[in-house]
């Protein structure tokens, strides 16, 4: 079966159903995309297809056809993605780092699709849990991004 | 004045005697004068082993864990929970003393050995449809292979008066058939052997065919327009098995019929709820043809379009409310994009075969909607085919939804995508949650021996 | 950066494997192919052998822990592991500010096991108690002055100067007088040669002239994490490395009997073999997912253990609940063993105006961080072991291993990837760590083997913060004052489930804030009595603080209510004279824009309260207010939690801040959320589905303020979390006037 991704056509072999995680941490050796619960609850999956967000753990390879995956390893060939990286870093959003690869991902894919959230809209995209909780820190950086401004609270 | 009191007082005792004899008769069996063979071969082990999957004896006689066949699970019935009992051939607490005749008359007729009534839980008014060869294929393969387990029956938790059991006797008079499946002459030998799975060892009407105010099945065979119409029994509604589009499985060709009770799933959907375990336990098992045969009676039961109503189409429209910008200003659309989308899709489609579509799903259009409550509360088991566990799983909900948002996910679900379900009320969710459990994530296989 | 190149990513440096990250950071950051680096300070290739010969006092042999590259960065190899504490950038500040060298020019990487490394005290190694800075502060500091001294020395013959002439100034030794300038990386080949100096011949900097310490520095960490490149143990391989997967017994101290599908499962595509393991049966294959199916197919006839068998490990019997063991603790009786006293409890009783009490409890609670336990392992040729791993505490675990797999102390490498959350989860528990299944995995099939517990098998062997009934009475003199308090708590420490409870003692984990509170209540005793756990224990964020402050702090706020208080007013009543927390308490007031106890209604319309607790964690304090409503369906919404940290003195405030947002938030997710529940002997949830974690959409916006008292360095990536779930629970109490006694609140019906 043929994929395409990070730009890139890859030759993959795995059975139809299993998870597009899968597929991408063992049969393509890119290890960025987290397995966190497989069940669709946590998000550290997340990758886009064609620019929307998914959940890799719960994305069967069968359901991918051509689309085009984009993982956390690409995500600064891509513009919005770049900016992300950058306001993540600025706003030093990782603490143990395991969820931001997903956390990345849904900021980005929710920047592709509108420029300009809202505060509603950062919070119903922004959906991934952290168990470090950096949550407010998320928020700082992403209304950052929206040009909402830093939240007055914590910004460093 | 005392002349009409006599003659009443003794019409009474006749009728009571007559009543007294009529509830504690043992029913006749065709094998009451017939020995059983004493070592039956290996065939008709094998046979009987095939009826029992048939007739999916294990999922009720089995409990995860426990010994196969010994008995234990608990079910509710409306006056107190009952047990399933032990049917290995252990000779103190399982059936090892049962003649022919009595495991005859316990399968078909609903008499237990010494007489008593068994409670129509153990679905007998359809097994009495099986054959004279099935059944003693069956005793064999009960007393031949499976093991014996010595595990005392638990006694039922049905207080008096209401565990009295004699009165199902008349219950039986009126709603028990006892006469084996009757070919349909009209019909050819594929049609028939359907409907004798369907409607005998297959008891698919325990589930499908709604029942009537004494718990009877309204229909026992095609000769009922409400037979396999769709009922809902133990918080689950078993959806129409007859040919209505939206309700039923009209959209459903033969090949689909055969895949869903195969593989577990197919284009439309994958079982869940009490189907899960009909399928784990009991469809999957059987041949090629008998599936093909079930398929084809299925399809012969006409649907109900006063019933059903106009078929269901395709709409997009909710896909723009699950967009950031809307979701919060549409009642549920937030919790199905943060915790059904991902699996479910945005367009309800599913991800076929493997995660069932929402849209036009018999689930999303049912009136009744307790299977969705159910499975968002509780999640699904896993499907088990051919040895191989489900790559996917229906999680439960229970823990992170209230009962408002699991009604208002739910109406979101039963009003988007052309689906027409209707809404969900809260209180319907809550009085669900407090009845159920969550399923088990773990792969759970009953086994036979 | 499409990197579709599936080959061993931790296997790198051939017999010597590195953690990958760092060293591909580094090719790209210092844009050199890897053979090139190899040289500077010297790390040893087989460093744990190195360290124990040379037996220097821990945290000195500066070789075993810096070398300095010929582009000037410095490679650190950290006793602490990094699990988004922010751990590593610390260590670089503390290191280089001795140093004298940018901590951005550092790349740290976890320490291998060795004496050198037990800096926790200079007598241990463990990443956890939030030891981490405050126990080596000054070590580490010293080590980057040896290191500089070193330099210094190399310096002086390359420019034959006298030493006491040489100044340097980041990344540089300077010779003022001549002009001459050296770079730390041209010096170091030579100063590996000099031995390291006496560690009393140098001399700390006049904290004032701190470049680095105490600066909100950025971490090193970051750009890694946000960009996938970072590598967690779930992500190593090497070359030729099969996957596993398990299915775990039911219960613990389960044994696998028959499996009666083993041959399909053996013959299932892509199945390498099937293994039989203690308490669990694992499938080996080519690919993670194709051993996830197998192991979940497995029908396995699970056999109770022998007596002697149950005695070994901390057996689950079939019928425990945790429903009738909270009943079992709560109606335990018996005053305990004493673990605080003061005054006279009796006659402070006898003449007390009025008295209080109550039964409070605490729940089992998961780690639940988000990276579950894995581990890889392979046996060398030469009959070494490398075996990656997520640990807080690599020597402890390199003589587990080493007794497991049967080697020798020093044939095992352990090597310690950054941890992806861990919570106290990643110490050595019977029976939760991946380890003897990875190395009894890989003996058996001669291949390296990375073995993955699912989210399921994870929480089926997470173990566990314990739970607690405490029983609480009080006595009011006439002016409704606390004048006496007693706490009697049933519980098992962690500590004594994991080293053999001693009869004649109490578990100092058990009852820490009950114990310890600074409140000037004259008469106290707190005890503890003895109650075993059927279930697996184990430290959790804050440990007995995680819920003896919440359990404490309510009860406080009952006694404040008897004697008709407000409870921010006795707080600070009860600390009279005692400078630091009135302090602290009053800077949380602030912070929260005066005190205001409630019920009152928000702008928003919605009734809302407040509540106040605090805590004395890990050698720092804590206060926090939190604010409360309860919404449409009777649940709790916490909307700010404003909380003082006072760690004593500090690194890196930008990275305490951050700490106090984090374990803040896992206190919110503790009080409202989070309950393990065992039935017959099983947890109920084994995933985040029936064991939810705070999501986004509940999380408060907290706001932290570091109050710095100059005290002694406390701890901070725990402290911030005890008093959080008290001030919750308070503010609850008085926002329905029902008190609360016990978490998760969720489970609570709380709508009045």
């Amino acid at each position: 079966m043929q994929l395409y991704v990070n730009g890139q056509m890859v030759e993959v072999n795995s059975d139809p159903d299993t998870p597009l995680l899968w597929v991408i941490r063992d049969e393509l050796g890119m290890t960025g995309t987290k397995f966190g619960c497989g069940l669709a609850q946590c998000g550290a999956c997340s990758v886009m297809l064609d620019g929307k967000i998914v959940r890799s753990c719960v994305t069967p390879l069968s359901s991918v056809g051509d689309a085009q995956v984009t993982t956390i390893e690409a995500i600064e060939a891509d513009p919005v993605g770049q900016r992300v990286v950058e306001k993540w870093i600025a706003h030093q959003v990782p603490q143990c780092g395991y969820c931001q690869s997903g956390q990345v991902m849904a900021a980005t894919a929710l920047l592709k699709e509108n420029a300009k959230p809202s505060r509603d809209e950062i919070a119903a995209a922004m959906v991934n849990l952290c168990r470090c909780g950096t949550y407010n820190v998320i928020n700082d950086a992403m209304l950052d991004l929206a040009g909402l401004g830093a939240n007055k609270g914590e910004t460093l | 004045m005392k002349k009409i009191l006599f003659t009443l007082i003794a019409i009474v005792l006749v009728v009571a005697a007559g009543l007294s004899w009529y509830v504690t008769r043992k029913p006749a069996s065709p094998f009451d004068a017939v020995a059983a063979v004493a070592t039956p071969s290996p065939d008709l082990i094998a046979k009987g082993k095939y009826i029992a999957r048939a007739a999916d004896c294990v999922a009720c006689h089995s409990v995860p864990g426990g010994k196969p066949f010994a008995g234990g699970l608990k079910m509710g019935t409306p006056l107190g929970a009952i047990y399933t009992t032990n049917i290995t051939p252990d000779p103190k607490t399982g059936i090892g003393k049962y003649t022919l005749a009595d495991f005859d008359r316990a399968v078909r007729h609903g008499v237990a050995a010494n007489g008593h009534r068994l409670y129509p839980a153990m679905p007998y008014p359809s097994y009495s449809k099986m054959s004279d060869a099935d059944v003693r294929a069956l005793y064999a393969y009960f007393t031949h292979e499976v093991a014996p387990a010595a595990v005392a029956d638990k006694p039922s938790e049905i207080p008096s008066p209401w565990n009295i059991r004699w009165p199902i006797a008349l219950w039986n008079l009126v709603f028990a058939p006892d006469t084996p499946y009757q070919p349909v002459k009209t019909q050819d030998a594929e049609w028939n052997r359907g409907a004798y799975l369907v409607q005998g060892p297959g008891h698919c009407g325990s589930c499908h065919t709604p029942r009537g105010a004494a718990f009877n099945e309204k229909a026992m065979d095609q000769g009922g327009k409400l037979y396999l119409s769709g009922a809902l029994l133990d918080g689950w509604y078993a959806p129409s098995l007859r040919n209505d589009p939206n309700t039923g499985i009209g959209r459903w060709r033969e090949a689909d019929i055969y895949a869903f009770l195969k593989n577990g799933r197919n284009g439309h959907g994958v079982v869940f709820g009490s189907m899960l375990d009909a399928y784990n336990n009991s469809t999957q098992f059987l041949t090629d043809a008998d599936l093909h045969a079930i398929a084809h009676y299925l399809k012969s039961l006409p649907g109900d379009p006063a019933r059903d109503g106009k078929p269901w189409a395709y709409s997009a429209t909710a896909v723009a409310d699950l967009a950031p910008a809307k979701r919060s200003s549409v009642p549920g659309a937030q919790t199905f994009a943060a915790k059904c989308s991902f699996c479910h899709q945005p367009d309800g489609k599913g991800q076929s075969p493997w995660i069932p579509a929402l849209a036009g799903s018999t689930s999303s259009l049912v009136p009744d909607a307790a299977s969705q409550i159910n499975i968002v509360l509780n999640g699904s088991g896993r499907v088990m085919a051919n040895g191989m566990p489900d790559s996917y799983r229906m999680p439960p909900y229970r823990a992170q939804l209230s009962d408002k948002q699991v009604a208002q996910v739910l109406s979101f679900v039963r009003s988007a995508w052309g689906n027409r379900g209707g809404p969900v009320t809260a209180k319907a969710v809550a009085d669900l949650r407090k009845k159920t459990d969550p399923a088990s994530p773990q792969v759970i296989v009953l086994q036979m021996r | 950066m499409n990197d579709h190149d599936p080959t061993p990513a931790c296997d790198l440096a051939g017999d010597s494997p590195q953690n990958l990250s760092r060293r591909r950071f580094l090719q790209t950051s210092a844009g050199v192919a890897t053979g090139a680096l190899v040289i500077g300070m010297g790390i040893p290739l087989q460093p744990a052998r190195a360290a124990g010969a040379a037996q220097m006092a821990p945290g000195t042999n500066v070789p075993a822990f810096l070398e300095i590259r010929p582009d000037n960065r410095v490679r650190f190899l950290s006793p602490f592991n990094e699990g988004g504490q922010g751990i590593f950038t610390g260590m670089a500040q503390i290191v280089g500010e001795e140093l004298d060298a940018d901590p951005e020019s550092f790349i740290v990487e976890n320490a291998p096991a060795g004496h050198d490394y037990l800096v926790v005290f200079g007598k241990m190694r463990i990443t956890g108690g939030s030891f981490s800075t405050r126990s080596s502060y000054t070590t580490m500091r010293k080590l980057g002055a040896l290191a500089r001294n070193m330099l210094l020395q190399a310096a002086a013959t390359r420019m034959n100067a006298p030493i006491g002439e040489l100044t340097t100034e980041p990344g540089h030794v300077i010779h003022k007088s001549t002009g001459q300038k050296i770079a730390y990386g041209d010096l170091a080949k030579d100063a590996l040669d000099l031995p390291v100096p006496d560690p009393k011949s140098v001399t700390l900097k006049d904290p004032k002239d701190f470049r680095w310490i105490r600066q909100p520095l950025k971490r090193l960490d970051v750009p890694e994490k946000s960009t996938g490149k970072a590598i967690y143990a779930m992500d190593c391989k090497v070359e030729g490395m099969l996957h596993a997967a398990v299915q775990h017994a039911p219960r613990l101290g389960l044994k696998p009997g028959v499996v009666r599908n083993l041959d399909e499962v053996k013959a299932m595509k892509g199945v390498h073999s099937v293994h039989k393991l203690d308490g669990a049966v694992a499938v080996v294959a080519e690919r993670f997912w194709v051993a996830k199916l197998g192991a979940d197919a497995l029908q396995v006839d699970w056999q109770e253990p022998s007596a002697a068998e149950k005695a070994k490990i901390r057996y689950m019997p079939a019928d425990f609940s945790t429903e009738a063991f909270t009943r079992q603790l709560m109606e335990t009786k018996g005053d305990g063993k004493e673990a605080e006293t003061h005054g006279d409890l009796k006659s402070a009783f006898a003449s007390a105006g009025k008295t209080v009490s109550a039964t409070y409890h605490s729940q089992y609670v998961h780690h639940a961080q988000l990276e579950p336990a894995s581990t890889l392992a392979r046996f060398n040729a030469d009959g070494t072991l490398d075996i990656w791993l997520p640990n807080q505490a690599p020597e402890q675990f390199q003589a587990q291993i080493a007794k497991t797999a049967g080697l020798k102390l020093e044939q095992v490498n352990i090597h310690s990837p950054i941890l992806g959350g861990f919570f106290g989860r990643h110490f050595l528990y019977p029976g939760a760590n991946p380890y003897p299944q990875a190395v009894a995995l890989s003996k058996a099939t001669g291949r390296p083997v990375k073995v993955i517990w699912t989210r399921e098998q994870e929480f089926l062997r997470d173990p566990l913060r314990p739970m607690a009934a405490v029983r609480f009475r009080g006595a009011l003199d006439a002016s409704g004052m606390p004048v006496a308090i007693e706490a009697i708590s049933a519980c098992e420490g962690p500590a004594e489930s994991l080293n053999g409870h001693n009869p004649n003692k109490v578990d100092s984990n058990a009852v820490e804030g009950l114990t310890g509170k600074a409140y000037a209540i004259p008469n106290r005793r707190i005890a503890q009595v003895y109650v075993k756990n059927p279930t697996s224990l184990a430290y959790w964020r804050s440990v007995g603080h995680s819920m003896n402050d919440f359990l404490y702090e309510g009860f406080l706020d009952e006694m404040a209510d008897a004697g008709g208080k407000d409870p921010y007013a006795l707080r600070l009543k009860l600390l009279e004279g005692n400078d630091r927390l009135t302090t602290l308490l009053k800077a949380v007031g602030e912070l929260s824009g005066g005190w205001k106890r409630g019920p009152f209604t928000a702008p928003d319309g919605s009734r809302r309260a407040r509540g106040v607790a605090m805590a004395s964690p890990f050698g720092s304090e804590a206060a926090a207010i939190a604010e409360v409503s309860l919404n449409a369906a009777g649940k709790v919404v916490v909307h700010d939690v404003w909380e003082a940290i006072d760690p004593g003195s500090i690194v890196n405030p930008g990275i305490i801040k951050l700490q106090a947002m984090s374990a803040a938030t896992l206190g919110v997710s503790q009080v409202l959320m989070e309950q393990v529940v065992y039935k017959n002997g099983e947890p109920e949830a084994r995933n985040y589905d029936l064991y939810p974690i705070l999501p986004p959409d509940r999380a408060p916006r907290i706001h932290v303020k570091v109050v710095e008292s100059g005290a002694q360095m406390g701890g901070i990536g725990e402290p911030p979390l005890p008093a959080v779930p008290a001030a919750i629970a308070n503010a609850v109490s008085t926002l329905t006037g029902k008190r609360v006694r016990s978490m998760p609140l969720d489970k609570l019906s709380l709508a009045t």
